[in-house]
């Protein structure tokens, strides 16, 4: 077994730009969720509209790159206003089920064939961001240490992504510790108690649906960089599902929480399908065992995940960095 | 009683007599076949002390959540001081001076009891997401906030507890927080729903203490009540509400007196000092 290769494999993608687009996915889900109480299951909607706004506008308009992102994220804004306006009223549940609904509608409009002129369809958007690139620093060739290692222009995304993330968890604790934000606590905790004294809960749930969602958007955008391209496939619900699994992992309603998550999440996950396929090559092991495992390491890793944060549910449900006794004492 | 228009839709409350505060006038709500309040007029005198009593069941609790917007009549209107309260949402006739707590004690958990009290503040502006980042522009109102919020804790015997997570409180200590977090805002008019329900004699006597006290610095306040010991010592007038509908209003000493009154409670086999436990919403 070699064991330096693996770990080298998790690590690379701990520490790669999935990692970080998953955490800024999940900064975003944390002020949702772990701060406002909203259960948005539609962060995949977010990421989508920040990574296509930005591709439409470079690939279709022939535009500059640096408007394309803004317009993304300006599709966020308003994509979080029409979800929100009508239903942030509504029961939470009711807000939960429209989130998920809308950012697959979404998805199937994007790939739908009389979208194809603008979004390219079931074929996606390609070369997209060279003046990103254009802009990078690094030195040419590869850094790192066997397969912990990354070319000039992946560590170029890297370093742009984990500023992003770092900017963002700042951001995010900075308006967890104002006024804003206590109020924004407030109503996780108990929405007609905060209306009772004299505040717009529908408004503050829709600012904070706004912000995280943008955060998401930011995270859609770093994904178009990274592949200099867009392709409805990578915008599946399991998207979201991975940033909840992360931000579970990592701790609700901490600052680090998310971004914690989000690298042990990929870690984990790639070293064991690294794991799993450096085992299948092993010579003592039973034909049909090696056959078995041999292209079935994604499956695996995947169950292993699902498996892993059910025992965490079970033993730490608050997760790596939260406070166990918040748990007994909300409402 | 005096005789409302029975028109309740076509009734506005606007056209108050004498030194009324709240003006409610044909306010009703029935859900399905139940009628679950019916309140032709009623007036709350400023600056006194109102004590809403009536068997369980009676209409009590509906009656706050309408007139503080959390429910929707189907007809009816109410005015503050004048200024009709119709189709308001709660948080804007909160912010009008009206504020309500709960019969079911409604701490936020997660945050400590100081920010219970601080996000009660009407008057901190970097509760504005525009003002957030701009922690210098708000930071001088959070010291004052936070001065404001521990005179009221230390009033209410709990600022050893400013520090704990409220959900760390027990019942009656939560009762207490609410009541202070309500206070907290500055309002004109408080509408306590039963806010000696599972508090221990000895809290009870010093929430009553503090009632009577705030009372006299000019707030008016409006509280539903089982034990008429003390309804009897502490109110100035008292409201008696049977099915929905306002059976009686006048001095403690004439409503006791009153027939109807202790047909009402006789009739449903019941003694108003039969208070119904709250449950502990941990
Ligand atoms: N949301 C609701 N849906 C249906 N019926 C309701 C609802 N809320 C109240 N009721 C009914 O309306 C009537 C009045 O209830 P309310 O809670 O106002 O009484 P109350 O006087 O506060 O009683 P208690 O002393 O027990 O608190 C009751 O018959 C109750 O069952
Ligand atoms: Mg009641």
């Amino acid at each position: 077994m070699e064991f330096d290769v693996i770990f080298g494999n998790a690590a690379r993608a701990g520490l790669g730009p999935t990692a970080a687009i998953f955490a800024l996915a999940a900064v975003g889900l944390n002020l949702h969720f772990g701060y406002g109480g909203l259960l948005n299951f539609g962060q995949v909607g977010f990421m989508m509209l920040g990574a296509y706004g930005a591709a439409v506008v470079v690939a279709t308009w022939g535009g500059s790159l640096w408007l394309g992102i803004p317009f993304g994220l300006a599709l966020c804004v308003v994509f979080a206003l029409a979800l929100g306006a009508p239903t942030l009223r509504l029961r939470s549940d009711y807000f939960a089920i429209t989130t998920i609904a809308a950012a697959e509608i979404l998805r199937l409009l994007i790939r739908s064939s009389p979208a194809t002129d603008v979004t390219g369809g079931p074929f996606g958007l390609q070369t997209i961001a060279n003046s990103f690139y254009a802009l990078n620093f690094l030195p040419d060739g590869r850094h790192g240490l066997g397969t912990f290692s990354f070319s000039s222009n992946q560590l170029w995304v890297m370093l742009v992504a984990w500023v992003l993330v770092l900017l963002c968890s700042a951001l995010v604790l900075a308006l967890i510790r104002s006024p804003w934000g206590r109020v924004l606590r407030a109503i996780r905790e108990d929405e007609d108690a905060v209306r009772s004294i004299g505040k717009n809960v529908v408004a503050y749930k829709l600012q904070a649906l706004v912000i995280g969602g943008v955060i998401g958007g930011l995270a859609g955008v770093v994904e178009a960089l990274q592949q200099s391209g867009v392709g409805s496939e990578n915008f599946e619900p399991q998207v979201t599902f991975f940033a909840w699994a992360a931000l579970i992992l990592g701790g609700m309603a901490t600052t680090a929480g998310p971004v914690v998550g989000a690298i042990l999440f990929w870690f984990l996950r790639e070293g064991v399908e690294s794991f799993i396929r450096e085992l299948s090559t092993q010579s003592w092991l039973p034909d049909l065992l090696a056959d078995f495992l041999d292209g079935s390491e994604g499956a695996i890793s995947v169950t292993f995940m699902g498996v892993g944060l059910i025992a965490l549910m079970a033993l730490r449900p608050q997760g790596i960095l939260g406070r166990g006794r918040d748990l007994h004492l909300g409402t | 009683m005096s005789t409302a228009t029975s028109t309740a839709t076509a009734a506005t409350a606007t056209d108050a007599d004498g030194d009324a505060i709240l003006t409610v006038r044909g306010v009703r709500r029935a859900f399905g076949g139940i009628v679950a309040v019916d309140v032709e007029r009623l007036d709350i005198r400023r600056g006194a002390i109102t004590a809403i009593i009536g068997p369980n069941g009676a209409g009590k609790t509906t009656l706050f959540n309408l007139l503080t917007g959390f429910d929707r009549p189907d007809a009816g209107a109410w005015a503050l001081e004048g200024r009709a309260l119709e189709g308001l949402p709660p948080h804007r006739i909160a912010r009008l001076g009206m504020v309500r707590t709960f019969q079911l004690t409604r701490s936020l958990g997660r945050l400590t009891v100081l920010e219970n009290m601080a996000v009660a503040a009407q008057t901190q502006p970097g509760e504005r997401l525009e003002r957030a980042l701009l922690r210098w522009s708000w930071r001088a109102e959070e010291r004052r906030v936070a001065e404001r919020a521990r005179e009221l804790l230390d009033r209410f015997g709990i600022a050893h507890m400013a520090r704990e997570q409220a959900g760390t409180l027990s019942g009656g200590q939560r009762k207490l927080l609410e009541m202070a977090r309500a206070l907290m805002t500055e309002p004109r008019i408080v509408m306590l729903d039963e806010p000696t329900a599972g508090v221990n004699p000895a809290l009870t006597q010093s929430l009553l203490d503090h009632m009577r006290a705030l009372n006299e610095q000019g707030m008016t306040i409006v509280f539903v009540e089982h034990d008429m010991d003390v309804v009897m010592g502490i109110s100035d007038r008292v409201v008696v509400l049977a099915e929905g509908r306002v059976l009686t209003e006048g001095r403690p000493e004439e409503v006791v007196a009153d027939e109807r009154v202790i047909e009402a409670y006789l009739g449903r086999a019941r003694a108003p000092a039969e208070t119904p436990a709250e449950d502990g919403d941990a």
